[in-house]
C-alpha cells in the first residue's frame, strides 16, 4: 500500500468481481493509481481478503478486465481496449494458473511422432517404426514393432480407459487396430485399417469410441469401424500387395471416403459423434458430417495449417499454422471475422496443439523452437509459462489427463510436465 | 458688417438699388426709408449693436411675397397692433400725371417690401450710375493706390526662414510615380483603357461583323508583355577585369604573346581585354573601347531573336519505374523455418516431389538422400559412386522415379517412398526391357549405354543405370515424365541426349557442336528444347527439327535456366553476376537484367503456382522476387525483387548451389555449400 501513495498521478475507480466465491470481497470501488499493475492488485486484493477472512495463506490471482489477462500496467491495458478511464472498471480476478513442473522425460531410440495419454498410461508414436507404452511414472512398459514406416500419429480408443485398446497410424499406409490390456504384455494387433494411397498423419477416435477418421497425404480423409472385433468389415480376398510383415493381420477397408482437400490432412478431431472438424495444409479447416458424408462447413485461412484442436468446453477451434501464429476460429460465427484471435509467441513453425480437457481457457502448444508453451486464451499476447526441456523440435503434445501435459519431439524424448492447477 | 447690409438691402431692392453712402450711419438709413418707428424712443439703443431684427420692424409681414397682400388695404400690424396701411394704388392714369406732375419721379421707385415708393437720394443715383458703367460702386476706393511689396522676390543675404527648402519640394514625389506606374502597368495589361479607346471601340462598335469561320474566345496575347523574355545576362566581372588585379591575374610575357599571335582571331582569346594594374582607382584612364563595347551589346540583343528554350526537368526518382510495396505481393517466403541437415559436403543439386512431402538432395559427398519436409528428417540415404550433379523427381505422379547424375552415370533410381502400389508398379514396368527392332547407331552406343541394375543395386533403389563417356552435369525431365534430357558439357557434338524411360533408348538431337552445352530444359506443353550454351539460348523444335529462336544474353557465360509454367518466360542465371528474364514473345534479348547478386549466379527456379521466382549465388544469398505473367498480351512481366535470405555460410568460395520452390506452398529451399539445405516459410 506504501508503494501505491507514492505513485502519486491520475486515479482510477475499479471494483472488484470474481466468481469464485470463496474469495469474494466487498462490492466497492476502489480508487488507486492508474499505473497499478498485476503485483500491486495482487497485494492489495490478498490484504482485502485477510481483513475479510482471516485467512493466513496468500493466493496468487490474475486479473480480467474487458475479457483479457491484465499483463500490463491497468491504464495501458484500458489504452489497448479502447475503455473509458472515467467510469468504475470491473476488474475480475481469478486464482492464478499454477506453473506445471517438469516431471520427467521418456527417453526414446528416434524422433517421437504421437503421444497420448489415457489415465496413467502413455502411448508414443516413435520414428524406428515402435509403439511404445509408457506408465506415468516413467517405467517402460511395452514396445511393439508392427509398422514398417514412421509413425505419425497414435489415439487411445478410450480417452480415460487405456484398457479399450488403441490406434496408431503410419507412412507405411496402414493404421493398425492394437488390443491390449494394463499389465497384459506386449498389445496385439487386431487388425490393419488399408485404404490410404500415402502416408497417414492424423488419427482422431469419435467420443463414442465406435468410429475412427484418419487423413493422409493422399488428401483423404476416412472413416472406419472401430471395432476390435476382427471380422468388422473384414475383406480376405483383398490385398495383392501387401506387404510381407503386416500380412498375417486381417485388415479393414474405409466406411466413408471424404474428398475434398487438396492436401496433406494434418489434423482429425470428432466434435460430436457425426461432425468431423479437420485441418489441411491447403490453407483450410473443413467440418465434415459422417451421416451425409459431406462437407458441412469451410474456415479458409492464407497460411498452411499444421495443427488444430477442438473444444467441447469453448465451442471453438484452435489451429497452429506454419506463420508461427496460433489462430482461434469460431466455425459458428458467421459475421465478421471467423478468426477471433490470434496468439503470436512462438518463433518457429507450430506444429502441435491441443485444447486442455478441464478449462475452457487454457491450452498448450508445441513448436519447432524447442518450446512447449501453456496459453491462457484470454491473453493473447503472452502464453502463461514456457515448459522448456526439449532439445529439438517439439512434432507432438497431449493433454489428455489433465494432470500431465506431455510433449514429444525429435530430441527422441518424452517430457512430461504435472499440471498443479485444479479447476 | 456693413458690406453685409448694403448687399442685403440692393438685393432688396430688386432691379433699382438704393444708393447709400459707405459713411452713411444706420440710424439715418432707416430716417431715409421713412419708416414710422420714429416714436421709438431712444435710437441710441441699437447704435453700437446692430441686431438682425432691425429690418424686420419695417417689414411685419415677414419675408413673404407681397402679392399674398394684394387683396388687403394694409400690410401686416405695427408695435401697437393697428394696421399699416398700404401706400395708395394709383391706376395708369395717377402714374401718368404723377410722372408729369412730380419732378422727382424719375427717381421714385417702389419698395417691394414696403410696397411703398422711395425716391432715391443723389448718393443711390450715383451708385447705380457706377454699377451700370462697370465701375468700382464706391467712389472712394482708390484703384490705383501705391502698391506695397509685402513679399519681395529679393534673394535675402540673411533669409527670413533660416531651414532649407524640403527635398520633396525639388524632386518629383514618389507616390505619384507609383500611382503613374500603376496605371501605365494597368494599361499594359488591358484592365484599364484609355479614352481614345473607348471612343474607338464605339466607333468599331458601329459596323460590327461576326466571325464565321474563326473562333476569338480567346484573348490576344500580347508577346511582350506576357511571354516577356529577359535580354540574356552579362557575366559578372571577375578578378581580371579588377582595376588591381591579384598579379597572377596579369599577363606574363607569354601571355602576352599569346594574346598579340591571336590579333586576327580575336574572338579565340581567353580574354577580350589585357589585364591592367593600377595603384589607386584615379589613375584608372576612360575605357577605350566603352562605346564600341556598348553598341556591341545594343546590335546582340537588337539583332539576335530571342526565344524561350523550354527546359524539362526530370527528376532522377521519376525515372525508376513504380513498383509495388512487397508487403501488397504476398504471400512469399519471409523466415527461416527448417534446415536439413546430414550432408557431409556441398549440396549441388535438389528437387521436390509433386505433392510437397519429399525432397532429394545430392550432394559432393556421393550420396543423394531424401526428407520428410515437414519434419526435417532424413528418411533414406543413397550411395553412388561419384559426386552427384544433379537430381530431377520423375513430374509423372504415376512413376515414382528420380533421375540421378553422378559422375558419367545417369541413374534412375525408385525412392519407396510415398505410395507403396505407385513404387510396385514403376518397379513392374521397369523391369522387363522392351525388345525393340530399331537398331542403335554406332554414334549413340559410343555415347550411352543402358544398363541393367545389380543386385545390389536394384535393393537400393536402383532400376536402370545409363553409362555416358563422359560426365553428366545436368539432367531434366519432360513435362509428361518419359522423356529426359541428359546434358555432357564436355560431348562436343554430343553433349545432349535426350532419353526415353519407356523405350530404354536414347537419341542425340544435334549434329553439329553448337558450343559449350550448360543446360538443357523442355517447354512445359510445346515440344520445344531450350539449350543454354555460354551466351546464347537456342529454342529448338523437336518435332520439326528446326531452330526456332535464338535469345541473345548480354552476358559471358550462362549458368543456369528455369522456363516459367507457362512456357512463354526463361529465367536465365548467369556466372557473371546477373540473373536476365526473357519474355519470349517480346524479343531476343532480356526483358530484365536483374543484377541483384554479387557473385555467380548458381540457381534460378520459377515456383509453379505463385507468381514467385528465385535466384541463389556465390554470394551465399538467396533473392526471391515477385514475377507475375500477366495472361493479357499486352502487358509486360511485373518483375519486383522481395526478399533476400543470407542463412548459409560460405564454404570454399561457395554459396548457394540450387534453389527450389516448394510444389504446393509458396515456401523455398535452398542448397547450400555448407551441407544444409534451408526451409524458407511464409
Amino acid at each position: 500500500m506504501e508503494e501505491m501513495d507514492v505513485n502519486s498521478g491520475a486515479q482510477l475507480q475499479i471494483r472488484f468481481i470474481t466468481k469464485q466465491e470463496i474469495y469474494a470481497v466487498a462490492n466497492v470501488p476502489f480508487s488507486i493509481p492508474q499505473q497499478i499493475d498485476n503485483i500491486q492488485l495482487n497485494k492489495l486484493l490478498n490484504e482485502l481478503l485477510r481483513e475479510s477472512t482471516d485467512s493466513i495463506k496468500p493466493v496468487e490471482f490474475d486479473f480480467l478486465v474487458e475479457g483479457q489477462l491484465l499483463r500490463l500496467p491497468l491504464i495501458e491495458h484500458l489504452k489497448d481496449c479502447n475503455i473509458s478511464t472515467e467510469s468504475t472498471i470491473d476488474v475480475e480476478y481469478i486464482e492464478r494458473t499454477a506453473a506445471p513442473e517438469p516431471e520427467n522425460a521418456l527417453l526414446h531410440d528416434d524422433w517421437v511422432g504421437g503421444v497420448q495419454v489415457a489415465d496413467k498410461w502413455i502411448l508414443t508414436g516413435c520414428y524406428d517404426q515402435s509403439v511404445n507404452i509408457w506408465s506415468t511414472n516413467g517405467k517402460h512398459e511395452v514396445i511393439s514393432r508392427e509398422h514398417t514406416n514412421i509413425v505419425k500419429d497414435v489415439s487411445w480408443l478410450r480417452p480415460s480407459d487405456p484398457s479399450g485398446g488403441f490406434i496408431t497410424v503410419s507412412h507405411d499406409l496402414t493404421g493398425i487396430l492394437w488390443d491390449w490390456k494394463p499389465g497384459d504384455g506386449s498389445p496385439t494387433p487386431i487388425t490393419v485399417l488399408r485404404g490410404h494411397e500415402r502416408g497417414i498423419d492424423s488419427v482422431g477416435v469419435s467420443p463414442n469410441s465406435e468410429r475412427l477418421a484418419t487423413g493422409a497425404w493422399d488428401t483423404y480423409l476416412k472413416i472406419w469401424s472401430a471395432s476390435l472385433d476382427v471380422n468388422d468389415g473384414y475383406e480376405p480376398q483383398i490385398k495383392k500387395q501387401k506387404s510381407a510383415k503386416l500380412s498375417h493381420i486381417p485388415s479393414r477397408t474405409p466406411i466413408h471416403t471424404l474428398k475434398g482437400h487438396k492436401e496433406n490432412i494434418v489434423s482429425v478431431d470428432w466434435i460430436d459423434s457425426q461432425l468431423i472438424c479437420t485441418a489441411s495444409m491447403d490453407h483450410t479447416i473443413k467440418l465434415w458430417d459422417t451421416e451425409l458424408c459431406g462437407l458441412q462447413n469451410e474456415i479458409v485461412a492464407e497460411k498452411a495449417f499444421l495443427d488444430a484442436s477442438w473444444s467441447n468446453l469453448s465451442r471453438s477451434i484452435i489451429a497452429c499454422s506454419a506463420d508461427r501464429h496460433i489462430r482461434l476460429y469460431d466455425p459458428r460465427s458467421t459475421e465478421g471475422s471467423i478468426c477471433k484471435m490470434v496468439f503470436t509467441s512462438h518463433s518457429l513453425w507450430v506444429s502441435a496443439i491441443t485444447w486442455s480437457q478441464t478449462d475452457e481457457h487454457l491450452f498448450m502448444s508445441g513448436s519447432y523452437d524447442e518450446c512447449v508453451k501453456l496459453w491462457d486464451s484470454r491473453s493473447p499476447k503472452a502464453p502463461l509459462y514456457d515448459l522448456s526441456g526439449h532439445q529439438g523440435k517439439v512434432l507432438c503434445v497431449d493433454w489428455s489427463n489433465s494432470k500431465l501435459l506431455v510433449s514429444g519431439g525429435t530430441d527422441n524424448s518424452v517430457h512430461i510436465f504435472k499440471n498443479r492447477h485444479n479447476s | 458688417m456693413l458690406t453685409r447690409k448694403i448687399k442685403r438691402k440692393l438685393s432688396n431692392y430688386g432691379e433699382t438699388v438704393q444708393n447709400e453712402d459707405a459713411n452713411s450711419d444706420s440710424s439715418d438709413l432707416t430716417d431715409k426709408l421713412g419708416t414710422n418707428d420714429e416714436d421709438e424712443a431712444p435710437v441710441n439703443e441699437y447704435v453700437d449693436h446692430d441686431t438682425s431684427d432691425e429690418e424686420d420692424i419695417r417689414n411685419t409681414i415677414g419675408n413673404v411675397p407681397m402679392n399674398w397682400y394684394d387683396e388687403y388695404k394694409h400690410i401686416g400690424y405695427d408695435w401697437d397692433g393697428e394696421q399699416i396701411e398700404k401706400g395708395a394704388t394709383r391706376d395708369q392714369l395717377d402714374a401718368f400725371l404723377q410722372r408729369i406732375e412730380d419732378p422727382e419721379f424719375w427717381r421714385t421707385v417702389k419698395d417691394p417690401q414696403t410696397g411703398r415708393d422711395v425716391v432715391l437720394s443723389d448718393d443711390d443715383v450715383n451708385l447705380i450710375k457706377r454699377i451700370n458703367a462697370q465701375r468700382v460702386p464706391d467712389e472712394g476706393f482708390d484703384e490705383y493706390a501705391p502698391w506695397i511689396e509685402w513679399f519681395t522676390g529679393e534673394v535675402m543675404k540673411m533669409p527670413l526662414r533660416k531651414f532649407p527648402e524640403h527635398k520633396r519640394s525639388f524632386l518629383p514625389s514618389k507616390n505619384e510615380a507609383k500611382q503613374v506606374s500603376k496605371l501605365v502597368h494597368a494599361l499594359k495589361m488591358g484592365w484599364i483603357k484609355s479614352n481614345s479607346y473607348y471612343k474607338k471601340l464605339k466607333a468599331k462598335k458601329k459596323d460590327r461583323f461576326y466571325m464565321l469561320w474563326q473562333s476569338d474566345t480567346d484573348a490576344e496575347r500580347m508577346r511582350r508583355v506576357h511571354d516577356h523574355i529577359p535580354a540574356p545576362k552579362r557575366f559578372l566581372p571577375g578578378h581580371a577585369e579588377s582595376y588591381n588585379p591579384p598579379s597572377e591575374y596579369l599577363f606574363d610575357e607569354r601571355e602576352l604573346e599569346q594574346w598579340n599571335k591571336q590579333k586576327e582571331t580575336p574572338w579565340k582569346r581567353k580574354l577580350h581585354f589585357i589585364p591592367e594594374k593600377y595603384k589607386t582607382l584615379r589613375e584608372v584612364p576612360a575605357y577605350p573601347r566603352f562605346i564600341k563595347e556598348r553598341f556591341l551589346r545594343c546590335m546582340d540583343l537588337y539583332l539576335c531573336p530571342r526565344g524561350i528554350k523550354l527546359k524539362l526537368t526530370i527528376e532522377p526518382e521519376a525515372l525508376v519505374p513504380k513498383l509495388p510495396s512487397p508487403k501488397n505481393l504476398q504471400p512469399f517466403p519471409t523466415f527461416l523455418a527448417i534446415e536439413y541437415k546430414g550432408h557431409d559436403d556441398m549440396i549441388r543439386c535438389i528437387d521436390t516431389d509433386k505433392t510437397g512431402q519429399y525432397l532429394v538432395s545430392g550432394s559432393d559427398d556421393s550420396t543423394i538422400k531424401i526428407w520428410e519436409v515437414n519434419t526435417g528428417r532424413c528418411l533414406k540415404t543413397v550411395e553412388t559412386e561419384d559426386v552427384v550433379r544433379s537430381v530431377k523427381w520423375c513430374p509423372n505422379s504415376a512413376l515414382s522415379l528420380i533421375l540421378i547424375a553422378s559422375g558419367n552415370k545417369v541413374i534412375l533410381l525408385n525412392p519407396n517412398v510415398g505410395d507403396f502400389l505407385i513404387n510396385s508398379k514403376t518397379d513392374s514396368v521397369l523391369r522387363d526391357s522392351p525388345k525393340s527392332d530399331t537398331v542403335i547407331s554406332e554414334r549413340v552406343r559410343t555415347t550411352v549405354q543402358w544398363q541393367e541394375p545389380s543386385d545390389a543395386e536394384y535393393i537400393k533403389g536402383y532400376r536402370a543405370v545409363l553409362v555416358h563417356f563422359k560426365e553428366v552435369t545436368h539432367v531434366t525431365w519432360h513435362g509428361k515424365g518419359d522423356y529426359f534430357a541428359v546434358v555432357m558439357p564436355d560431348g562436343q557434338n554430343r553433349s545432349v541426349l535426350i532419353g526415353q524411360v519407356s523405350k530404354r533408348r536414347s537419341q542425340l538431337p544435334f549434329t553439329r557442336p553448337k558450343g559449350l552445352v550448360q543446360s538443357v530444359i523442355f517447354h512445359p506443353s510445346k515440344p520445344y528444347l531450350f539449350v543454354a550454351t555460354q551466351r546464347h539460348v537456342r529454342v529448338y523444335d523437336l518435332m520439326e527439327q528446326t531452330l526456332v529462336k535464338k535469345l541473345v544474353s548480354n552476358s559471358q557465360w550462362i549458368a543456369t535456366m528455369d522456363v516459367h509454367p507457362g512456357g512463354d518466360n526463361l529465367l536465365v542465371g548467369t556466372y557473371d553476376r546477373k540473373v536476365l528474364w526473357f519474355d519470349l514473345d517480346l524479343s531476343t534479348k532480356p526483358y530484365q537484367t536483374l543484377r541483384l547478386h554479387g557473385t555467380a549466379v548458381r540457381g534460378v527456379c520459377y515456383h509453379k503456382r505463385y507468381p514467385l521466382f528465385a535466384s541463389c549465388s556465390d554470394d551465399k544469398s538467396l533473392i526471391v522476387s515477385h514475377g507475375m505473367v500477366y495472361n493479357d498480351l499486352m502487358q509486360n512481366p511485373l518483375i519486383v525483387p522481395l526478399k533476400r535470405f543470407e542463412d548459409h555460410k560460405k564454404t570454399n568460395d561457395f554459396g548457394l548451389f540450387n534453389v527450389c520452390f516448394h510444389p504446393l506452398q509458396p515456401w523455398v529451399f535452398s542448397a547450400g555449400a555448407d551441407g544444409t539445405i534451408k526451409l524458407y516459410c511464409n
